[in-house]
């Protein structure tokens, strides 16, 4: 297996030398992001991100199928992250490297265990029929922070997602062709967002966000979690807040930009068979 | 690639018009990268680029602003070391390609005990002295002939960029600010920053400084330079724009 290419010796000393003077490689600023563009693809559910050089396409689709016997009354939600060999050759597929599991777990953890998605909502006919939502991770470039873009690319691509509408008549399900009627969007709950602080220097005094690549292979790397000040645990939660509100603003406007592109005539609403509740 | 009106753009397997391959009456034609010789007598574009031609030297060459480097005698590259072996440096030339070796004696007034120690990841300047398909290429930071370094040898300091292998050709020409186009370095010169450069020929742009900030901004300049195909005129005005956002 190819291993990850390391930066220099010359590099990482650098690196840090301009750190030390409050310099970054590409001339941002310490809490600066590079430029992120959400773009929604033409069928439901699709997204693509782009944060500098790092993009990433979230896919989601939903299908009918059995629901697990010790949750009857749940749907099924799965997330797949897939590092291809076309975003770095270090990656292989059907190997996951660490990046890879520790990108998979961290997705896994802020979207579906903080139940952002109703699973409930996705069942149909109890113990029997439910929904199986499963969104497909791709990157397809990768230059670091990885996280906060593959985050927002899952959160925005289950908001775009509309599944088929159905309706039940005593025991049958009918499930309606877009034709018939125009699909429902998931039962979203709240829209949870990553931010990812990296630390540099011996006792980690430096703080970025949104590392590239070069940065991300030199920062202070501890798995198992390392002790942090207080104090920069509050300011990196304070600022991890105003990101967030950022990230939700876009995908908000994003998500109207495209709903008025899809609305030609004013029709959407009409033929949506949803009812307030 | 710097465009000229004058030059063909040819794709692979393009046919090459008769017209445009050099004729001399006593050298014989000289085919550089990018060309291939069908026996007996046709030429045939290997990749997509610029037909470029020297009557003086009939030879025959593609301009093209390739993906990855393919190592030939004579280029100056940058590598970086992998690991040492009794009697060879194992280094890299680009990254997720077999090692290219560097003789440990290879070096400017080397003998067995003053040679160089170079760790894992240590930066060396170098010259390609033996590149063949499906070998190993072998490299050299002493001219043969002189016993001089010119140059070459390990770098310290400093910081490593990534440019395209189009760039670095033509910050690599004799007169690059005629042929290649690129004025940036000599722009930032006469600005009055104060630092040195190396240009491997495998895409990569060393640059070193004694204050940080002019090698970010030598950095940045070339690296937009080549990302966003400025012209000489644009490239002077960025590095303008540069100089004034650093004082």
């Amino acid at each position: 297996m190819p291993r990850e290419a390391e930066p220099s010796l010359n590099e990482r000393a650098f690196v840090i030398q301009a750190l030390q003077e409050g310099q970054r490689i590409d001339g941002r600023a310490f809490d600066q992001f590079r430029k992120l563009d959400l773009r929604f693809g033409d069928q439901y559910g699709v997204a693509d991100v782009t944060l500098g050089k790092t993009r990433l396409l979230a896919k989601v689709s939903a299908e009918v199928t059995a629901p697990y016997t010790d949750r009857p009354f749940d749907g099924i939600f799965t997330i797949t992250t897939e590092l291809s060999p076309m975003a770095s050759p270090a990656f292989e597929v059907n190997r996951p490297t660490e990046t890879e599991v520790l990108l998979s777990r961290l997705i896994e953890k802020t979207v579906r265990r903080s139940n952002a998605l109703d699973l409930e909502s996705l069942c149909l006919v109890a113990g029997q029929k439910c929904w199986s939502v499963r969104v497909d991770l791709h990157v397809l470039s990768h230059d670091g922070n990885l996280i906060d873009a593959s985050c927002l690319a899952v959160v925005a691509a289950l908001r775009h997602f509309r599944k088929p509408d159905t309706s039940m008549e005593g025991d049958t399900v009918t499930i309606y062709t877009p034709a018939e009627r125009e699909p429902v969007p998931l039962s979203w709950l709240h829209s949870p967002f990553c931010v990812t602080f990296s630390f540099y220097g011996e006792n980690g005094e430096m703080m970025l966000v949104d590392a590239n690549l070069l940065e991300e292979q030199l920062r202070v790397a501890k798995l198992g979690g390392t002790a942090v000040e207080g104090t920069s645990l509050i300011q990196c939660a304070s600022a991890a807040v105003a990101r967030v509100k950022e990230f939700s603003t876009l995908v908000d406007a994003k998500l109207a930009d495209d709903l008025k592109r899809r609305d030609k005539g004013g029709l959407l609403a009409e033929l949506s068979a949803e009812n307030e509740r | 690639m710097a465009v000229q009106a004058d030059r063909v753009f040819v794709l692979p397997g393009d046919e090459v018009p008769a017209a445009l391959i050099p004729s001399h009456p006593k050298k014989a034609l000289k085919l550089g990268p990018g060309l291939r010789h069908v026996p007996p007598s046709e030429l045939i574009p290997t990749v997509a680029g610029q037909l470029a031609t020297d009557h003086k030297k009939n030879s025959i060459w593609v301009e093209y602003n390739g993906g990855r480097y393919i190592p030939a005698v004579g280029d100056l590259v940058i590598c970086s070391v992998q690991r040492s072996g009794p009697d060879y440096y194992y280094v890299t030339i680009t990254d997720y390609t077999p090692n290219a070796i560097l003789p440990q004696l290879a070096f400017e007034m080397a003998t067995k005990k003053t040679r160089p120690q170079l760790n894992h990841g240590a930066l060396v300047y170098a010259r390609v002295c033996l590149a063949n398909r499906h070998m190993d290429p072998e490299l050299e930071c002493v001219s043969p002939t002189t016993g001089k370094a010119d140059g070459l040898g390990p770098l310290v300091g400093g910081m490593l960029y990534d440019i395209s292998l189009g760039m670095s050709r033509r910050l690599l020409m004799r007169k690059s600010v005629e042929e290649g186009k690129v004025a940036v370095l000599d722009e930032l010169g006469s600005a009055g920053l104060a630092f040195e450069t190396a240009v491997g020929r495998n895409g990569k742009l060393w640059v070193n400084s004694e204050s940080v900030k002019t090698v970010l901004i030598v950095g940045r300049a070339v690296k937009e330079t080549d990302e966003n195909h400025l012209n000489v005129e644009q490239q002077k005005k960025l590095v303008r724009k540069l100089v004034k956002e650093m004082n």
